[in-house]
């Protein structure tokens, strides 16, 4: 493993490659849905509240 | 009682990670960092992270110390630090589907509050996960460490292993399955989770790539080594893997119907007075001994369970049932109950010891002994369906609490006469006085109640 010295669990190296393979998909939705944000935000809609900042708001 | 090392007190689950360890000392639990971990301890505390998921109760708080690390060389330490006691700890086999379900949703949220913070989850075990004050609760404050941008999440693995190949099979094949978990201790293997699955989950985005490819993949790349690439798994990626995990774990549901108990009340023999009349006296009793931990063996929904704990107690009510245990967890949930927990529990066969030297994870009977148990319509299911003598059952119960709470549910009750329709009678000593001989052996019989309309007795007793 090149991506990190200090590992005490083994990840596999399995579990690596498919997890390339499937970010790199999802990163490419990720981008896509945040350009999506940007496109909806030109015409005034305004963005979902994130999920994680939303559940401390209502702590 | 916790197992523990004979000289350090080192707690015997905790010994995989380097950067530090769990011990005992004056009946109280600490966490040693080591100096190792410095710096991401330090992260994890001035980044703002520790506060915030302390805040949410998904992180459990701690306070640093000044006790002296019981490491021999003493070199290692950095910090002891005391967490908040978790009132009782269990084990993901035996948790219902909703509860599995909430503490994978709960990691994944933790990761991506953790990726705000620069940080990343080392590590994705189930048992790190605790319920504390009705929600699942991180219980390794060790479980961060820096997050570099361009490397996979390493916990990945383990993620799928401990959370979403058991949540499929529950969901998708049989909610049994989540007794896999006590064979593999490291969660389901993903190649066995592709085989059990229905083909028909192949369909499915996050199952589809997560297990069934992933499983694939693991068989295929098996020792190899994976060149450098680092720099390939952006942020934006990482935050995708996380989304794609948290919706295929979303997606998996199961309601529990058409099981042997899930209506259990509206089948009873039971007229309204008797039920009013056990939970009238099990909260008088509940309220005279004002016990800290409660065992509810054969808790059903947990109606009793709730009676017990009106007092304040700490309630564990364990069922054999998923859908009673499901049904209770949700209502704690809605009702945001934070001193019951339901439990998955086969009585006939407890939870065992199980990792490392048997010492990983405890047995139920280890995790005892409670300061009261109820044992309320249990009794002819282990003397008759499962044959146990009644001296057995004394002795068991003596074992496991102080105070017992015990219905005895005579032959001629029809639940009984349902036990024996098919069977020879063979419990010549199952009677009121069989069952009083037995348990004087073990306990002082305090009150013996007759339940309204009702031929079945109440009785509250004390070990001795």
């Amino acid at each position: 493993m090149h991506f990190a010295p200090h590992l005490y669990l083994d990840p596999g190296s399995g579990s690596f490659v498919i997890q390339l393979l499937i970010a790199a998909l999802l990163g490419l939705a990720v981008a896509l849905r945040a350009s999506w944000g940007k496109i909806k935000g030109w015409f005034g809609i305004k963005p979902k509240i994130d999920e994680e900042d939303d559940e401390e708001g209502s702590k | 009682m916790m197992k523990k090392d004979q000289n350090s007190g080192q707690h015997s689950a905790s010994f995989r990670d380097p950067s530090g360890f769990l011990f005992s000392r004056g009946g109280i639990l600490y966490r040693q960092v080591n100096r190792k971990y410095e710096t991401e301890y330090a992260r994890l505390m001035e980044s703002g992270l520790y506060e915030k998921l302390v805040k949410t109760g998904i992180l459990i708080p701690h306070v640093e110390t000044d006790q002296i690390s019981t490491d021999p060389t003493g070199d290692a330490a950095f910090k002891v630090i005391q967490p908040e006691r978790v009132p009782f700890i269990s084990y993901p086999y035996e948790w219902s589907f909703g509860q599995m379900k909430d503490a994978a949703l709960a990691t994944l949220s933790i990761q991506r509050r953790a990726l705000k913070a620069g940080m990343s989850l080392k590590d994705a075990s189930a048992y790190n996960i605790q319920f504390v004050h009705g929600k699942p609760t991180l219980i390794d404050t060790l479980s961060f460490e820096t997050y570099k941008e361009g490397r996979p999440w390493v916990a990945y693995r383990q993620f799928c292993q401990h959370f979403l190949a058991p949540l499929a099979l529950m969901a998708l094949k049989d909610v049994r399955l989540n007794q896999l978990l006590r064979v593999y201790i490291d969660g389901v293997p993903l190649d066995l989770a592709s085989e059990l699955l229905p083909w028909k989950t192949r369909f499915n985005f996050g199952l589809l790539t997560h297990l069934h490819l992933h499983a694939g993949a693991q068989k295929k790349y098996s020792g190899a080594e994976v060149k450098s690439r680092a720099g390939i798994m952006s942020r934006q990626a990482m935050i995708g893997l996380i989304d794609s995990l948290d919706s295929a774990i979303r997606k998996l549901n199961w309601n529990p119907s058409g099981t042997e108990w899930g209506n259990y009340y509206d089948l009873t023999n039971y007229s309204d007075a008797a039920f009013e009349h056990k939970k009238q006296l099990v909260n008088e009793w509940s309220v005279r001994i004002n016990p800290a931990l409660v065992w509810d063996l054969g808790a059903n929904n947990g109606a009793f369970s709730r009676v017990a704990s009106q007092s304040g107690s700490y309630v564990v009510a364990f069922d054999i049932d998923p859908a009673a245990v499901e049904q209770n967890y949700r209502q704690i949930k809605s009702e945001k109950t934070e001193n019951i927990l339901p439990l998955l529990l086969d009585l006939t066969n407890p939870s065992p010891a199980i990792g490392w030297a048997n010492q990983e994870r405890e047995s139920f009977a280890t995790r005892g002994p409670a300061d009261m148990v109820l044992a309320l319509a249990v009794i002819h299911h282990l003397a008759i369906s499962n044959n146990v003598p009644l001296l057995k059952l004394a002795n068991f119960f003596a074992e496991i609490g102080q105070w017992l709470v015990i219905e005895f549910v005579p032959k001629s009750d029809s639940q009984v006469q349902k036990l024996l329709v098919s069977r020879d009678d063979i419990f010549p000593n199952y009677n009121r006085e069989g069952f009083e001989a037995a348990f004087k052996k073990r306990f002082k019989v305090c009150e013996a109640v007759n339940l309204r309309e009702s031929e079945r007795v109440l009785y509250l007793m004390k070990n001795f």
